[in-house]
């Protein structure tokens, strides 16, 4: 989050800011609840606004499966952008580490809302693309990493 | 006469030379059979797992909490070193070592 603005909001004016997040509904979780599975629909995109979220992946770690932490999201970032991008499922799962809140968007409310203020839907887009441009280049560079390393692994 | 018997019995003696030379060249011979090679132990398979297991094995058998505790740590190191990379990208900041014990 800059200057209190979610990723998300960023270069929107405070009532266009706030105008979307009142689209949203707050959702509280303890610790250790559950967001959202893996393959599950993802109909909404949250905004944490307190806590934390933890994004993992099933790993078959000493021959079982355990979820294994990815990402971590912090209040002003975004989780669950699944839910504007097809086919609209969770690629991770998402919970919560600690005491939480999030704004839940729904898909169908920001495509309303976008049709309505384009500037806004416009806006939106490009911090969203913005966002998955980031994840994207991040995971490739420790993909690489890891992948020298195998690389090192066999052919030393 | 004399003659004739010696033609006969050089004749006979040819003959049985000759027999003998048939005998010994159609007598199956007692070959030394080839022994059979002793059968080899089947190759172990060479699996992306099996040759991983022997380089990832590094570690100290410890519990499974504290295993997922240093993957996350791991995770968390990694992340960092690749954050790093894209604010400065250069190949010096995609191959700085961490210290996560994964890779030491």
């Amino acid at each position: 989050m800059t200057n209190g603005t979610p990723d998300l909001l960023q270069g929107l004016t405070q009532a266009d800011v706030d105008q979307t997040l009142a689209l949203g509904t707050a959702i509280s979780l303890k610790g250790g609840d559950e967001l959202f599975r893996l393959g599950d629909k993802a109909d909404c995109l949250y905004v944490v606004s307190r806590g934390r979220v933890n994004l993992t992946l099933p790993m078959h770690v000493r021959g079982n499966e355990q979820d294994v932490l990815v990402e971590e999201r912090v209040p002003g970032q975004t989780v669950g952008w699944s839910a504007l991008t097809p086919p609209y499922r969770f690629t991770l799962r998402a919970t919560a580490p600690l005491a939480t809140e999030v704004i839940a968007l729904s898909r169908t409310a920001l495509r309303d809302h976008f049709l309505l203020h384009p500037e806004v839907g416009c806006a939106v887009s490009l911090n969203l693309a913005a966002v998955i441009g980031q994840r994207l280049q991040l995971f490739q560079a420790m993909w690489l990493r890891e992948m020298e390393r195998m690389v090192e692994l066999r052919c030393a | 006469m004399e003659m004739l018997l010696m033609g006969i019995c050089m004749s006979i003696f040819g003959f049985g030379i000759a027999c003998a030379a048939f005998g010994s060249a159609v007598k199956p011979r007692a070959l030394a059979e080839p022994k059979p090679e002793p059968l080899k132990a089947p190759a172990p398979a060479r699996f992306f797992t099996s040759e991983i297991t022997g380089t990832t094995v590094l570690l100290p058998r410890v519990p499974i909490e504290a295993l997922l505790l240093q993957i996350e740590n791991h995770v968390r190191l990694e992340q960092a070193a690749a954050e790093s990379f894209l604010a400065l990208p250069s190949s010096a900041q995609l191959h700085s070592r961490t210290v996560s014990p994964f890779v030491n």
